[in-house]
């Protein structure tokens, strides 16, 4: 079998075990969270008859091993059981949720990752020039900055100041394609100041460290232009590494959201498993959880892939460290 | 719009029995006047037809629902009265106005209480509504198969039956003068008979759900067939949720929403000094104490909970923490606006001499005492910060514990010695009592057992004679504002923003935006 070839069935298989694991870690989890959900839906009203009640309708007179098998075959059938605070089916709830975080974080990718990489080649094109290290300050320091703050910030000035966008990511009724990107410009760009930051510091930090090896002397020595010396020679081997930090963020794009989807009172999936976890409707918290890690398995999967494609030492089976694999 | 007006509007008259009985019972009822301090006054221009209207409240829950049985949050109270009616309506005064009934009468005990239902009311999608609906709706709350969240309210309803075709007879266990404020409770929102799926809710109120999105937000359309003739005003309602309070007075000022719930600090500032938009205040017995649970070392000791409750500078609190939205408490859950109130009771005062005095009496002495606060129980960790700088004074070393908002009530409340609690206005003072300080009631998380309290509470609710009521209510906060079980150093106004635009609020004192019935009352100014 070809190594890569086999390189990814094993990644895959590792990929389904993590996943597996994950899954009891989840269950386990929910069960010693403290609090119950029929307690909490109850709430001020609540008596023991009543929670008993709820107890029996949701079936958690029953034992949890039990109940995490089925819960796991369910599962492996595209099953995710019902909401127990909404009585309507988990993938029903989560299937608008997960449309609004892809369309947030395909929209953030979209404009952030190349601009996130164009920024950090031109830093690294002129590292140690007066824009590397005027551009390296304005980076390091949007990284740094808690989205919650450069969202707010943008609001006041956007919305409550100059009145040009809607405060608030309202993508829930209606209003055609010009009213929903109107709402989404603020979420986005300020998931994109974020994530572009961090990107483009380690593309050039990446880059940066490429050019000191020796392959690029050599190239120097032969007098490739700088240019082409880091667009061609530099990238490739720079493909592994920036793959990891743009999954990465994509990952957390997905899953990591929820202060900004509070900002922007933006529906969407982190701010339903936050939701989810504070109702106790552990279906649902379940759910995403699961979704959030085979989002991280997928990507991370995808980045490595990307870089074995790109880097020759790995494709012929061989670790970076030199050992063969 | 004010009660006399909401009354012609509905065309009914109160028999006077009935409306001397809803002016001298219970309720949560405010002095004349104090309701609308700091509010916008209700235009008296004429109501104008149309538009959309947008609301953006502070709680959000993937539980949202529109069954009856099922309602815990503001979201649920909101949504029901756009889409149910109830038998009776609760007005600013905090008193029961007719609704789907158009009079009520108890008889001589109030042990029996005869509902004339109005005639021709019809659902939105054209059914006529049955008496057998109303039995239903009241009713379904009793079955024990049906987890509801009215259980504790239904438990003196023995039965309720329809007698003839447009009069409800319910008979109760016990004496209840005030039954028609409590059958105006949200969960008592009427809905067809042998109605168990509430996806798409069908009800004779002014509004028909367009759209329904659990945890995200739910439209409402105009009921045109509704019957206050001219009413519902807007065309359409969204709903939708806003966490963060910073996020929720942005998206008034900026024009995304016209009405927000719970304005909290500088906020309320900002939105004081804009041109466009203004605060809507709801004075209303909310409040967070501290409470001692009675039942266990230390804090079964009476003097130890005496001196807190002289450690905390109220107005203090009420200026700078609150911005001056509330009302003093004297560490008992009665209003001082209220008719109830105990006015004999000296109003307690940060006083370090009474409090070393419990202090030292306490013997409790170099020990640190925990304080258990949380988010879940709105202002507490300021509260505990004002007892825990004053108790250093006297030499009472407190540690306050800051625990998470999720959990808090099933884990911590009433579960540690001091714990800090908070509950939302009822109806009316007895349900409160009953659910809060009643031997062995769930939410007595002071666990006090005291059955000469518990006599007063029930005499409260049955005895008919108003200046006797007077005299119970009074004993019964001179027995907790004794017992050194609860701090209760104020009560907390609802603050709301709205557009200066909406019209046709009233503040109920059981909720934000009109006791979260405002469907059919608002209008847009255009």
């Amino acid at each position: 079998m070809h190594p890569s070839l086999r390189f990814a069935l094993r990644r895959f298989a590792v990929g389904a075990l993590i996943l597996l694991a994950v899954s009891l870690l989840v269950f386990v989890g929910c069960e010693i969270l403290p609090g119950d959900v029929a307690q909490v839906a109850l709430g001020q009203f609540a008596t023991p008859e009543s929670i008993r009640a709820l107890h029996q309708q949701f079936g958690l007179d029953r034992p949890a091993p039990l109940r995490y098998l089925e819960w796991l075959i369910g599962i492996l059938h595209g099953d995710w059981g019902m909401s127990m605070g909404t009585k309507v089916p988990v993938a029903q709830l989560l299937g608008e949720r997960l449309a609004n975080t892809a369309m947030l974080a395909g929209a953030t990718t979209i404009v952030a990752i190349p601009l996130a990489l164009a920024l950090g080649l031109l830093m690294a094109l002129r590292a140690g020039s007066r824009f590397d290290r005027a551009a390296s300050v304005v980076v390091l320091a949007l990284s740094a900055t808690p989205e919650f703050l450069i969202g707010t910030l943008a609001v006041m000035l956007f919305s409550v100041h100059l009145n040009w966008l809607p405060a608030v990511a309202q993508v829930t009724f209606g209003g055609g394609w010009a009213a929903l990107a109107r709402s989404l410009l603020l979420p986005v760009i300020t998931l994109s100041i974020v994530v572009a930051a961090q990107i483009a510091r380690m593309t050039r930090a990446t880059i940066v460290n490429l050019l000191d090896l020796p392959f690029i002397e050599m190239a120097t020595l032969k007098g490739v232009p700088r240019r082409r010396i880091i667009l061609v020679h530099a990238l490739i081997n720079a493909v592994g590494p920036i793959a990891n930090v743009v999954a990465l963020n994509i990952a957390y794009l997905v899953s990591g959201i929820v202060v900004v989807e509070t900002i922007f009172a933006f529906p969407g999936v982190a701010r339903l498993m936050v939701d989810a976890v504070q109702a106790r409707d552990l279906p649902v918290v379940q759910a995403c959880a699961m979704l959030f890690c085979f989002a991280y398995v997928v990507l991370i999967l995808a980045a490595d892939l990307l870089a074995v494609l790109f880097n020759p030492r790995l494709r012929r089976g061989i670790h970076p460290d030199g050992s063969a694999g | 719009m004010t009660k006399d007006e909401a009354r012609n509007g509905n065309g009914t008259v109160l028999t006077r029995r009935a409306f001397n009985q809803a002016a001298l019972v219970g309720g949560i009822g405010i002095a004349s006047g104090a309701a609308l301090l700091g509010a916008p006054q209700p235009a008296r221009a004429a109501p104008t037809r149309g538009g959309l209207l947008r609301v953006a409240t502070h709680t959000q829950s993937t539980n949202d629902t529109f069954d009856t049985a099922k309602y815990i949050y503001t979201n649920d109270y909101i949504r029901g009265t756009s889409v149910y009616n109830t038998l009776t309506i609760l007005n600013e005064k905090g008193q029961a106005d007719p609704e789907l009934a158009e009079s009520f009468e108890p008889n001589d005990t109030a042990t029996r209480w005869v509902f004339k239902i109005r005639k021709g009311i019809t659902y939105s999608d054209g059914a006529p509504l049955a008496m057998d609906d109303i039995v239903y709706s009241i009713m379904r709350h009793k079955d024990a198969k049906l987890a509801s969240s009215a259980k504790p309210l239904v438990a003196n309803i023995k039965d309720v039956k329809a007698d003839g075709p447009d009069t409800i007879v319910i008979d109760l266990e016990a004496p209840d003068v005030d039954l028609p404020i409590m059958i105006g409770t949200f969960q008592f929102g009427i809905i067809k008979n042998g109605t168990t799926d509430f996806s798409h809710p069908v009800g004779t109120g002014p509004f028909k759900v367009k759209e329904f999105k659990p945890g995200v937000g739910t439209s409402f359309t105009r009921n045109p067939n509704y019957w206050k003739s001219g009413k519902p005003y807007v065309d359409e309602i969204e709903l939708f949720y806003i966490l963060d309070p910073v996020a929720r007075a942005n998206a008034l000022l900026s024009g995304d929403a016209q009405m927000v719930t719970d304005l909290r600090g500088t906020a309320i500032d900002q939105v004081k000094s804009s041109e466009a938009f203004a605060v809507f205040t709801t004075p209303c017995p909310r409040y967070t104490s501290i409470q001692a649970a009675t039942d266990r070392p230390p804090s079964n000791n009476r003097d130890l909970g005496l001196a807190l409750t002289y450690l905390i500078d109220r107005k203090r609190l009420l200026d700078t923490v609150l911005k001056g939205q509330g009302v003093i408490g004297n560490d008992h859950p009665i209003m001082s606006t209220s008719p109830l109130y105990n006015k004999a009771l000296p109003q307690r005062e940060l006083d370090l001499d009474k409090a070393k005095y419990h202090f030292v009496k306490s013997g409790f002495g170099t020990a640190k005492l925990e304080i258990d606060v949380s988010d879940a129980a709105p202002f507490s960790a300021d509260i505990g910060q004002l007892i825990q700088r004053e108790a250093s004074r006297i030499g009472l070393n407190i540690e306050l514990k800051r625990d998470p908002a999720d959990s808090y009530w099933n884990v911590v409340a009433g579960k540690r010695p001091f714990t800090a609690i908070n509950f939302n206005p009822r109806p009316t003072y007895n349900m409160l009592l009953n659910l809060a300080y009643r031997s062995g009631a769930v939410w007595n998380f002071s666990h006090i057992n005291d059955p000469a309290l518990d006599k007063m509470i029930d005499d409260a609710r049955s005895t008919p004679d108003a200046a006797k009521r007077l005299e119970i209510y009074g004993a019964i906060q001179k027995t907790i504002y004794d017992s050194g079980s609860i701090v209760l150093p104020c009560f907390l106004n609802y603050v709301d923003g709205i557009s200066k635009k909406v019209k046709g609020l009233v503040p109920v004192p059981v909720g934000n935006l009109s006791g979260f019935n405002f469907a059919d009352r608002v209008w847009l100014e255009s």
